[in-house]
């Protein structure tokens, strides 16, 4: 920006001034109280405004508006300023009064009328704050020291720079939309792992109860039907005897029984029969020679009968006898029958029932094996299931790719945001360090700020702070820093640098210095001073200059 | 002879487990399968080839019986079946036992075998998978007696980890069939005569396109077989391509139509392609939800030009943002943090 030309109507003691600035370098000459620093202050105000401070407000030395208020006309308090920006003209009109407060801000080439409000005057200065254009290029006759604001301004400048902010950039908005978006996938992720996982305890617990079925087949199969067929063969004993050893005995008592009555009976029919025989023969003997009388022969037959009876008897006593005694043969021999019979019919059943045994050993080991196959097939399935299951799903992948991505974008712009704020302090101290060591003449070769954006000068391996060092070499480091940080605020298009007695305490040396370097800038300098010294140092070093007479 | 050929039934598969057409989608290699014995049984083929991968796990004995009984409808037919990488032979492996009806041929040998079936005039070679993998080609470069029988062989692979076998080789050798599975896409690789069967029912969303089985005709002349898509599922992969202006409804109206058009067993895949508002992005859940809609993936990208945002942004922290990402291996993380990045830096 160039200020091409300064109309005051009244501002402070100024009234109906019109300078034409060159380019370059303009020395503002005037005694004390010619109101240079008024003329400091106007362009300023022009630039960026004077704020009334509330009524309420003490009024005090910081108030430029009441400082500045015109003498006697409170309410003419205005000016214009014509100035090019890159090469195109603007005219600035502002009215400084309170109540009918005004900026007109007109595009000379076009005469297109532009608005303050909205920020083109803005714009056109490059986005230079007021605060940052007093700690920089306009240096007012109070102090080159910058202020305890500016430490928070350098600051905040090195973290809008890594904040990206110069471009329009909002990083914080980023790195929180960045986060949202981590979260968002993040819960989608875990959702999908959980339903994952639940779904792999759920087989797990499967597995477990698949084993232990698995486990208690082997066992079965091992001894398990053993016990089984134990149980059945103690069922299927069969009775050892069918018949009842008892009634036999019982039977066979009673048979004995009757042989022997039978005997008895036979001995007596003997008996009798003999007796009848006997003592019929011998009754007959007796009297044989004898007419026989009746009552002999009634006795005689008597005995024939007794005889008679007795042979009878005596056979079917030995009939009945000889048929009990066949029929305990036969018995006999039935019980002998009977009784090997029983012995192959238990050989047999012994057979058979091995077979069945065995048929049944080999069904139930069959059932058992097939059961445990198919277990066992049931188990393995599971187990392909459950490795299947560790495997994430496509969805749960690509989840996870989006969490990492949003995470790797986040860590990536928190990496960059760090090395630009580096990158920028370290670019601004380079700067500030080459503007000292030109002032100082190589004395002082670097010049940065401590953490709490302090200066500090390093010479000969020793940090300096500017308290320590002599009032001159203070200011230069000041100046340094103003200058150097001024550039990277105004990258696009530099601002006037207003100096206002701001030599004052610099020797000879140093003021030859500090104008040398002016002399290379490109900026347009405005160099207010009551003394004559910059005036002959600019025209001995051949230095173009303008030269602008204040007087009372 | 007519014989019919299939693979990959994946029988107890449960795709699209979570949906709510999970349920429905298992029965669907059941009825399938069932279909093509009715198949077998009406047109009276001869030959039934499976070529692996009956199960999609080790058969339990009770799906074996089902199996076993819906061969006993079909005892015309000859059956010849090999275990595949899913359903393998392992050592616990109810196919081991399982005793099978008469016309039914398990080749449990694990290197090549051959079946002869003299009252058609057919041989089958093929082998079981043993375990999971195979990783070398076990099925080329067997000798084949040329003796007027029909040489088929069945085999089960195709890719790197199970039986790498070369369909060229396979060409060239004297089969006069080669009837493959593994590969759930059906393809007639060289002609009609070496054919890969495919997977009878789609088993997962990834089996995109027709499925079903093969069926010809083999004659002393050559073989033809002719594809017999079945229609239980099929998944589509449906391409959308989206602008900054469509919105989510817009979307869905769009979608709802397309799948009104289409058949009923027909599951979509939508891919969303093309650049999207950032600020306004399309809600998947709100399409994942509609009838018929499988899965959706979104692979929409703001459309911006790296380049020129590089060079308006230089030495800023959007332009250095740019060229540190570039700078890192381009995985999809990397690529997809871009995005997220300029998208983050550039929101108003």
């Amino acid at each position: 920006m160039k200020i091409t030309e300064i109309q005051i109507k009244n501002f402070g003691k100024l009234h109906n001034i019109n300078i034409r600035p060159l380019p370059g370098i303009n020395v503002i000459y005037g005694e004390n109280e010619t109101g240079k620093s008024t003329l400091q202050q106007f362009i300023s105000g022009m630039l960026f405004g004077i704020e009334k401070q509330q009524p309420q407000g003490r009024p005090g030395k910081n108030d430029s508006y009441q400082q500045y208020e015109p003498w006697g006309s409170s309410s003419y308090y205005a000016g214009g300023l014509k100035f090019t920006v890159d090469g195109k003209p603007f005219f600035l009109e502002r009215n400084f009064y309170h109540k009918e407060k005004s900026a007109k801000l007109t595009n000379e080439a076009d005469l297109e009328e532009l608005s303050v409000e909205q920020g083109d005057l803005e714009m056109l200065l490059g986005g230079m704050k007021r605060e940052t254009y007093e700690n920089t290029f306009c240096i007012s006759q109070v102090s080159v020291e910058t202020k305890k604001e500016f430490a928070d301004i350098l600051q905040n400048f090195f973290i809008n720079a890594s904040l990206g902010r110069e471009g329009g950039i909002d990083l914080p908005g980023a790195r929180k939309r960045l986060e949202d978006g981590k979260e968002k996938a993040q819960a989608n992720y875990k959702e999908k792992r959980n339903a994952r996982r639940e779904g792999e305890e759920k087989l797990l617990l499967e597995e477990k109860l698949l084993k232990k079925d698995t486990e208690q087949l082997r066992k079965q199969k091992k001894d398990g039907y053993r016990s089984l067929l134990h149980k059945g063969q103690n069922l299927m004993v069969p009775p050892e005897h069918d018949t009842n050893q008892m009634a036999e005995y019982l039977r066979d008592i009673r048979q004995q029984k009757e042989q022997q009555e039978y005997r008895l009976k036979f001995g007596a029919s003997l008996f009798l029969m003999l007796v009848g025989l006997l003592v019929g023969i011998w009754n007959g003997a007796e009297h044989l020679f004898e007419v026989p009388a009746a009552g002999w022969i009634v006795l005689e037959v008597l005995l024939g009968c007794f005889a008679f009876l007795g042979a009878v008897g005596m056979c079917y006593w030995r009939r009945k006898s000889k048929q009990l005694k066949r029929l305990r043969l036969q018995q006999e021999e039935e019980k002998k029958e009977m009784e090997q019979y029983n012995s192959m019919e238990r050989e047999q059943q012994k057979v058979q029932e091995r077979q069945e045994k065995q048929a049944r050993e080999q069904a139930v080991e069959e059932l058992l094996e097939i059961q445990y196959l198919d277990k066992q097939a049931e188990l393995t399935n599971l187990q392909e299931e459950l490795e299947e299951c560790h495997v994430p799903g496509e969805e749960e992948l690509e989840y996870e790719r989006q969490m990492k991505a949003f995470e790797l974008a986040g860590k990536t712009l928190e990496q960059l945001s760090q090395e630009a704020y580096q990158d920028t302090r370290e670019q601004m101290e380079q700067e500030m360090s080459r503007i000292l060591s030109e002032l100082t003449n190589g004395k002082y070769k670097k010049v940065g700020l401590d953490s709490q954006m302090n200066l500090v000068a390093t010479a000969e391996k020793r940090r300096l702070y500017p308290w320590q060092l002599s009032q001159g070499t203070m200011e230069q480091m000041y100046l340094a820093l103003r200058m150097g940080a001024g550039g990277f605020f105004t990258r696009e298009e530099p601002m006037p640098i207003l100096l206002d007695e701001v030599f004052a305490d610099f020797d000879e040396k140093r003021l030859e210095g500090a104008l040398q370097w002016l002399g290379k800038q490109n900026q347009q300098i405005f160099l207010f001073t009551c003394q004559k010294r910059e005036i002959e140092i600019l025209e001995r070093r051949g230095i173009a200059f303008g030269k602008i007479m204040l007087s009372r | 002879m007519k014989f019919i050929h299939i693979a990959d039934v994946h029988l107890g598969a449960k795709p699209d487990k979570d949906k709510p057409w999970g349920k429905e989608r298992e029965g669907h290699s059941w009825l399938a399968f069932t279909e093509v014995i009715t198949k077998a049984k009406e047109e009276q083929a001869q030959l039934l080839l499976i070529a692996g991968d009956l199960f999609h796990r080790q058969p339990l004995i009770r799906e074996l019986k089902d199996v076993s009984y819906q061969f006993s409808r079909i005892p015309q037919t000859q059956v010849v079946l090999i275990a595949g990488n899913r359903d393998y032979l392992g050592e616990n492996s109810c196919y081991r036992t399982f005793s099978w009806g008469e016309n039914v041929h398990f080749i449990k040998e694990q290197r090549i075998h051959c079946i002869d079936l003299e009252g058609i005039g057919v041989r089958v070679y093929g082998l079981s998978y043993g375990r999971r993998e195979i990783q070398e080609d076990l099925c080329s470069g067997i000798s084949v007696k040329e003796d007027g029988c029909y040489n088929i062989l069945l085999a089960h692979g195709g890719d790197e980890k199970h039986m790498p076998f070369e369909e060229g080789t396979l060409g060239k050798a004297p089969y006069d069939y080669v009837a493959l599975g593994h590969i759930h896409k059906p393809m007639k690789m060289i002609g009609d005569r070496v054919v890969m069967a495919g997977a009878l029912q789609p088993v997962s969303s990834e089996d995109t396109g027709e499925h079903g089985y093969f069926m010809g005709e083999l004659e002393k002349d050559g073989v033809k077989v002719d594809f017999y898509p079945l229609h239980y599922c099929e998944y589509v992969s449906l391409n959308m391509k989206v602008n900054k202006d469509i919105t989510t409804d817009a979307l869905k109206d769009v979608l709802v139509e397309q799948i009104k058009k289409a058949p009923v067993y027909q599951l979509f895949k939508v891919n969303l392609t093309g650049s999207r508002d950032s600020s306004a992005p399309i809600e998947l859940e709100a399409l994942a939800r509609l009838e018929q809609v499988a899965q959706v993936t979104d692979r929409c990208h703001p459309e911006y030009d790296f380049e020129k945002l590089k060079l308006k942004y230089q030495q800023q922290i959007l332009g250095r943002y740019i060229e540190a990402l570039e700078k890192m291996p381009q995985d999809e993380i990397v690529k997809k943090a871009l995005y997220y990045g300029v998208e983050a830096l550039l929101a108003e």
